[in-house]
């Protein structure tokens, strides 16, 4: 992807990462995790990245975040460059995250009365978000009560609640089961509708980024690069079975496979560099 | 909550009395087979426990008195252990320059035996009160320092990223995201350091009370080889142990960690 073309985008672009490079640890030690990521996100664009196991795609959404620091490059959200964590961006974590101390509510509320809206106008705004996301009637139920399912619906609500520019999510439907994993994608989606919210989304699972996103980019295996992006053109809800989702699919998949082929023999191939001896 | 059924409250109070009373038949029984040549027989001690109740010429009840001078004791240092050992544990838990300053110290002085301290306390300030405060201090100090800090760093790291995306400062993350966080562990703390603050004290109070005080009226009753009354006091600082345990943890743990699922109930 050429500079020109990054800047002829940025008319609408929501996100940029511009040579993204991530090391860590240091000297013997050092662990190049991200070597070079590059791409867009657009306004209310539902981006997906997936990757081989391993490839950094995580920590690349951590830096989005400003959980951690690139080493080289920047990030920009709309423009400004990302210096640490903030409400700017909504956070969606794969173990969901909630605070056990607080209710449904509660929990969707915090971020609200954390910038500093009053208690009342946070609680309306909060019930709204509940009510959104399908859990009318839970409000005052505390996160232990309730099904995997129903948490990670209380952590979108949460995240979308303060109205952030960008929805970041971590796996969020990693550790669901296969019936809810499909159930969620769906809610997902018909709330994405609702809020047209800009959405970068990270899977390991090439069937569910076919099914949610707009665009996905393909990461390589570590150190991770922009393999390819695919464009993913067809109307939602998607079919499984249809043929156009079949082609998508491949077309992720063939970028993919190789990259867990590599990453397959790169592993190998070091376990035997080791097996003969020290390294040098 | 639901409210609990009378059968079920039959059941609680049965669990309860049913291995006590098996201690007193068999402390019963080995009184009688003159097992242990001192021991009491539990109908003794517990008349001794009703004289030591009723009024003297003075007003106040002896057994009372010593009780009284002991709650004084242990609620002032057990106080002090709280509000110096909360902060300081949620310290170590926060920062790691703290952290690694003060956990070589702590295991350092944590292992000395309470008691230790006390020839030392006796030097500085004599027989009375401050010493024996100082002393129940310093049982429930670590305990409670140590487990709030464990409590700290064992908070998930995702709560606490979730918290500084939302825009989350300091003290934020501090007062609503660690301070709750870390609740298990700090009255885990806690009920540890109640045991602690009444082995302290009826410790210290064998070595420097002046007067009054149940571990005094143990240690004094030596002099008369009166084991009714050590055996009344003994029982006394048991009860007073469990129930500041059971009414002061208890309920904050109730309010707390029991609501929030984050323990069983």
């Amino acid at each position: 992807m050429g500079s020109g073309e990054s800047i002829a985008a940025s008319a609408t672009a929501k996100l940029e990462a511009r040579h993204v490079r991530k090391e860590f640890g240091t000297g013997e030690d050092r662990v190049l995790a991200i070597e070079d990521i590059d791409f867009v996100v657009q306004e209310n664009e539902f981006c997906v990245i997936v990757g081989p196991s391993g490839c950094g795609k995580s920590t690349f959404l951590y830096l989005v975040a400003g959980f951690e620091k690139p080493t080289a490059g920047e990030i920009l959200l709309s423009g400004r460059q990302i210096e640490g964590p903030g409400p700017d961006r909504g956070f969606v974590f794969q173990e969901f995250a909630l605070y056990p101390w607080k209710t449904v509510l509660g929990n969707v509320s915090f971020g609200l009365e954390i910038q500093g809206m009053d208690k009342k106008e946070a609680r309306r705004r909060a019930e709204e978000y509940v009510k959104i996301i399908g859990l009318s009637g839970f409000e005052n139920a505390y996160p232990h009560t309730l099904s995997g399912g129903m948490k990670q619906r209380v952590g979108i609500a949460r995240a979308l609640a303060y109205d952030p520019e960008i929805l970041l999510m971590d796996e969020p439907f990693g550790s669901l089961d296969a019936q809810t994993k499909k159930l969620m994608q769906t809610e997902l989606l018909r709330v994405w509708a609702k809020t047209r919210k800009t959405v970068l989304y990270v899977t390991h699972s090439v069937v569910e980024a076919t099914y949610l996103a707009d665009r996905v980019v393909v990461l390589t295996a570590r150190p991770s690069r922009v393999k390819g992006i695919v464009e993913v053109d067809l109307p939602r809800p998607r079919s499984y079975t249809d043929d156009e989702y079949l082609g998508a699919r491949e077309k992720i998949l063939g970028l993919l496979d190789e990259e867990v082929v590599r990453a397959f023999e790169r592993e190998t191939s070091q376990a035997q560099r080791t097996d003969e001896g020290p390294a040098t | 909550m639901p409210s609990k059924t009378p059968s079920l409250r039959v059941r609680e109070a049965v669990v309860f009395a049913l291995p006590l009373a098996s201690l007193i038949v068999i402390w019963q029984l080995v009184a009688s087979l003159d097992l242990i040549r001192i021991l009491p027989f539990p109908a003794d001690v517990g008349r001794t426990l009703v004289n030591l109740c009723r009024p003297t010429r003075g007003g106040t009840p002896i057994l009372l008195a010593h009780l009284g001078a002991s709650l004084f004791r242990v609620g002032i240092g057990f106080s002090l252990a709280m509000a110096v050992g909360v902060p300081v544990g949620l310290l170590m838990g926060i920062n790691k320059h703290v952290n690694d300053l003060l956990h070589p110290v702590l295991s350092l002085l944590m292992p000395v035996p309470t008691l230790a301290w006390v020839p030392m306390l006796l030097i500085l300030w004599g027989l009375g009160d401050r010493t024996i405060v100082a002393a129940i201090f310093l049982g429930g100090f670590f305990s409670i320092a140590y487990n709030t800090a464990g409590g700290v760093r064992g908070i998930d790291r995702d709560l606490i990223r979730a918290a500084y995306t939302m825009g989350a400062s300091k003290w934020t993350l501090f007062s609503r995201v660690l301070l709750p966080g870390s609740m298990v562990s700090v009255l885990t703390g806690l009920r540890l350091a109640v045991g602690y603050s009444w082995r302290a004290l009826v410790g210290a109070e064998m070595l420097a009370a002046a007067g009054w005080g149940l571990g005094y009226l143990v240690f004094a009753a030596r002099a008369f080889s009166a084991a009714n009354v050590m055996f009344a006091g003994l029982i006394v600082i048991m009860v007073a142990g469990y129930l500041m345990e059971r009414y002061l943890v208890g309920p904050l743990e109730k309010r707390t960690v029991q609501r929030w699922g984050v323990v069983r109930a």
